[in-house]
């Protein structure tokens, strides 16, 4: 392993990172653990086994942060070395615009314009068959789910889909 | 020998030629149903169950229990070929299946499960057929306290799910027992973790947070690698397993049937706790365990022998004593009560040709299985020649359509893809999904069952160790969690050591 | 092939333009999609199958499927809840309305008020409740379970599928006039309560009917039933009253809409529903569950939810269940 991505107590360490998120998120568990009440033990209350398994999870992050420290860990910039980070990140932001358009534009008019910009965005696949693959697939399986499985897909405003 | 005139007399009536064809029907759809991620044999059977009443009560529930089985043969499908789990059962799967897959042997695999599964079933059925009311007692044996700790003994076996840090490994089971406990209270009726989110109060779906987090990260992770074209570029070089794999998996297809079957009578989650323990206990019996989750055979002969067994061995409460273990043999309960039987303990004696006809058709149901599915496998691999360009955007569109079709609510197209992304950071940082997800199934059973427990031994912990079942569980979730701890330390230590190295 | 589906997507495109100017004939045509009645209990229960069948009924008269959503926990107030807050009033969500749905805000902090977040459709028939113990228990009879709980305060646990059910209630209810202690174990609907008491995890099951299979069979014993009267099926089993309860719960239900709905769609289902539990096959399932048939209109029933909430809000005070 080369050391330059092997840091200890450095902001770019991502165990680190990784670590601190967890201890975060043991936190707020413990906090809404108390807060939906932890009852007795003849009658354990609703915030019972959050409370615990919120300790635990502090446990489990405090080990990931203490070998973070004396072992070491690997940067933040090297997990994403030699990777082409800008296309996942495209591929969430389009996921992201979907999820904003499906219920108002419904399932056809979101879905077709996702296939074809995650067609051209991934690798790009040829015009001449990257348009029919968007167009006929989700055409072709709203076709079955709606009418032969009589499932509802989300229509939108326009009442399309 | 009362039982072999049974046998011939349900043969004969499954061998009627309506019940042949509505037997097909069911497992053609639980095929179908099962390869499509997302939709799962509960949406299939509700939107079917209103088409068997026009049937006799025979044909009716012969094809709702094709469906049922039929997808159990077809889960396994997705999660080797393009790493998505079709259900909960099929998880464990994806870890050595999609492995085997990527080194192009992805038709020994296919076709591993698909005889393990017919082993398996065959085998659940003859164990129906035999036992069945002697082993109805299992069902009801188990009341709180043992489900606790058998939950606990489920959660111990993901210390053998995972590859790499076990302090990640356990703050993701954590991380997925939280999630888990999202949603309304069932002791207390009062919201958990919703903030106020009316579409919380039901608690996250099983379905978008395994989608998202095998389907959707698994895309996000393969787009960044520039040419990495491994599954569409090694040769397949086999359709079928050979003589070496048959050797690897005997062992493993007898374990995981023994096993799935006799969980798979507990009400529950007895189909996934079946087909994770399997996994672990093949990961622990191995001579070369660190061959596990790099494409090890035994990874998907155990889990998927244990899983179709388990739904063999789901009949027995429900046949026995009217209890249904699981929502799928609710709609089955459903059925029968449609057609106006009560299955009970008088089923059997009541009503024999319709008992002895369901288990005889289900013979024929695992035959027709086998017979559909491997000469399919050959169509399956060729799928894997897709260009990865034109086959991500088809499995995004597969999972928002199976997440949607699962419970026709567009918040669950958001979570999934929320867990997408969740995902795809967890496993740049090296935390792995399968924890989370088991933890995610077991969690909140054992928080139930916990604080059902603590109140019916009045807050007496002892309750756990004297109840021998339950202590039984809690013994060998004990002995899991010493033993590999004891000896074998440093070899393992050093082994994943090699990995994060490589 | 291409043009073909092309064809079919801008004649879809028409047909939904066509839809957009016809939004004002919507009631009349109503329905002209399946609609979706959640039932707030597991699939396979008795709530769930005596819906199934009057929903089953009620599509043929409406000309569209009803399709079943089981959405259960929270004592089947979840489904509901889910609905009022989430569903456009369309008519194409309906839900079954338990009781615990006017119930559980009495008890403590909800999402939804009984009062206003519902368009009341149309209520349809109760439950039969009872009280049943393994075969092989110590009890043979109420009166056993009142002295063993008199000798052992405390000692004696009951099964029932949620807490804030009628079960829950009603069982303490009893508890109160007896002056003795019972322990509630809140398990998730019937099969669950069934497998508890047949393997004695608890002494007692309180459940709807789903016990009636294995009563059958002898290996459950009925020790009470809460109806008014006897039920034909055990003519030997003694009533609440009969044990010197002067009580009756059946747990009514009915179906309702989220709030806001167009009253010639709710007249529209009233109707289908209504022709469904007067449909023999119907009666007939109902009947497998000790189910009677319980019209009531959309007036009555308005009244009804009213009756019912006071009525209620006593018994929760007494008892000392009451939100603080």
């Amino acid at each position: 392993m080369n050391n330059d991505h092997n840091v200890k107590l450095r902001l770019g360490n991502s165990e680190l990172w990784g670590g601190l998120i967890g201890l975060a998120l043991g936190g707020f568990v413990i906090w809404q653990g108390l807060k939906l009440k932890l009852g007795t033990i003849n009658d354990p209350g609703s915030g019972y086994v959050l409370f615990y398994t919120g300790i635990l999870m502090c446990v489990f992050a405090a080990a990931i942060i203490v070998s973070a420290v004396t072992e070491g860990g690997p940067t933040l910039a090297s997990r994403w070395e030699n990777a082409r980070w800008t296309k996942p990140l495209l591929l969430i932001a389009c996921l992201t615009a979907f999820s904003f358009a499906l219920e108002p534009l419904g399932f056809l008019l979101s879905s077709i314009p996702l296939m074809l910009v995650l067609l051209r965005v991934i690798d790009p696949v040829r015009w001449t068959l990257a348009i029919p693959v968007a167009v006929l697939v989700p055409s072709g399986m709203w076709w079955v789910l709606k009418r032969l499985l009589l499932i509802q897909l989300p229509s939108g405003m326009f009442g399309i889909g | 020998m009362d039982t072999l005139a049974n046998v011939a007399h349900g043969f004969g009536v499954a061998l009627l030629p309506i019940n042949l064809l509505y037997c097909f029907i069911g497992v053609f759809i639980g095929t179908l149903v099962g390869v499509l991620p997302g939709i799962g044999p509960i949406s299939a059977m509700s939107l079917l169950l209103p088409v068997t009443l026009s049937g006799t009560p025979e044909s009716g529930i012969i094809m709702m229990a094709g469906i049922y089985y039929g997808s159990m043969y077809g889960g396994s499908t997705t999660s080797i070929l393009v790493n998505i789990p079709g259900e909960a059962a099929s998880v464990v799967t994806c870890i050595d299946g999609h492995q085997m897959a990527k080194q192009g042997r992805a038709g020994p695999a296919l076709g591993i499960s698909a005889f393990g599964s017919f082993i398996a079933g065959t085998f659940a059925l003859v164990a129906l057929m035999l036992v069945a009311p002697k082993l109805a007692g299992i069902a009801i044996a188990f009341g709180p306290a043992e489900y606790f700790s058998l939950m606990v003994l489920g959660l111990v076996v993901l210390t053998f799910l995972t590859q790499g840090s076990m302090p990640k490994a356990l703050l993701m089971a954590c991380i997925g027992v939280v999630l888990g406990l999202i949603g309304l209270d069932s002791i207390t009726a009062q919201p958990r973790l919703t903030f106020g989110r009316m579409e919380l109060i039901d608690g996250i779906g099983l379905v978008p947070v395994v989608m998202g987090l095998f389907g959707v990260a698994e895309v996000l992770l393969n787009t960044e690698q520039v040419l990495k074209r491994d599954i569409i570029n090694t040769k397949i070089t086999q359709l079928l397993p050979n003589k070496a794999d048959w050797q690897a998996s005997a062992g493993p297809v007898a374990r995981g049937t023994l096993l799935g079957f006799l969980l798979g009578i507990l009400p529950g989650g007895g189909a996934v706790v079946a087909s994770f323990a399997s996994y672990a206990l093949e990961k622990r019996l191995s001579k070369t365990p660190e061959r596990f989750g790099h494409g090890a055979i035994e990874g998907v002969a155990g889990p998927e022998s244990a899983n179709n067994a388990a739904a063999g061995g789901a009949f027995i409460p429900l046949m026995t004593l009217g209890i249904p273990p699981n929502v799928v043999m609710a709609l089955l309960l459903g059925a029968f009560v449609i057609h106006g039987l009560q299955p009970g303990p008088l089923l059997i004696t009541q009503n024999p040709g319709l008992f002895w006809g369901i288990v005889a058709s289900m013979y024929i149901g695992n035959l027709m299985l086998l017979v559909l599915n491997l000469p399919m496998i050959g169509m399956w691999v060729q799928l894997l020649k897709l260009p990865y360009n034109i086959l991500f955007p088809l499995i995004i569109l597969f999972t928002i359509l199976g997440v949607y079709c699962s419970s026709n609510n567009v918040f669950d197209v958001y979570v999934m893809i929320a867990f997408g992304v969740i995902g795809y950071f967890m496993r740049k940082l090296g935390f792995e999904p399968a924890p989370l997800v088991l933890a995610f199934v077991l969690g909140p059973m054992m928080e139930n069952n916990l604080r059902k427990s603590l109140i019916l031994s009045q807050g007496d912990l002892w309750t756990f160790v004297q109840r021998p079942i339950s202590a039984t569980c809690l013994v060998f979730a004990l002995v899991l969690l010493i033993a590999p701890l004891l000896p074998t330390l440093r070899r393992k230590r050093e082994l994943v050591a090699l990995d994060e190295g490589a | 092939m291409s043009r073909k589906i092309l064809g079919k997507v801008f004649g879809t495109a028409m047909v939904a333009a066509g839809m957009l100017l016809s939004v004002a004939a919507h009631a009349q045509d109503y329905p002209t999609k399946p609609i979706t009645l959640i039932v707030p209990w597991p699939a396979g229960g008795s709530t769930d199958i005596s819906m199934r069948a009057i929903a089953d009924s009620a599509s043929k008269v409406l000309g569209q499927p009803i399709v079943i959503d089981n959405k259960a926990g929270g004592g089947g107030t979840v489904g509901p809840a889910t609905m009022a807050a989430a569903a456009k009033p369309d008519g194409y969500t309906i839900s079954q309305i338990p009781i615990t749905v006017f119930r559980l805000p009495l008890m403590q902090e909800v999402s939804w008020d009984p009062a206003k977040d519902f368009t009341y459709i149309v209520h349809l028939t109760g439950y039969t409740f009872g009280v049943t113990t393994s075969a092989e228990s110590q009890f043979k009879s109420w009166k056993d379970v009142i002295d063993f709980a008199k000798a052992n305060p405390g000692k004696v646990t009951y099964a029932t599928p949620g807490t804030g059910t009628s079960l829950h209630i009603g069982m303490e209810q009893i508890a109160a006039m007896s002056g003795i202690k019972l322990t509630q174990v809140p398990f998730k609907g019937g099969a669950e309560t069934n497998a508890a008491v047949l393997g004695q995890h608890t002494m007692l099951q309180a459940d709807s009917t789903g016990w009636r299979p294995l009563v059958d069979a002898g290996k459950l014993k009925l020790l009470m039933v809460w109806t008014g009267a006897r039920s034909p099926n055990y003519p030997d089993v003694p009533t609440l009253k009969e044990l010197g309860y002067p009580m009756v719960y059946d747990s009514p239900f009915g179906v309702a809409g989220p709030k806001g709905m167009d009253p010639k769609i709710v007249a529209k289902l009233h109707d289908a529903f209504k022709k469904a539990v007067e449909d023999p096959a119907v009666i007939a399932t109902l009947a497998k569950y000790d189910m009677v048939p319980n019209y009531k209109n959309t007036e009555d029933y308005k009244k009804f939810v009213v009756e019912v909430t006071d009525s209620e809000r006593k018994v929760i005070d007494t008892l000392g269940l009451a939100k603080k």
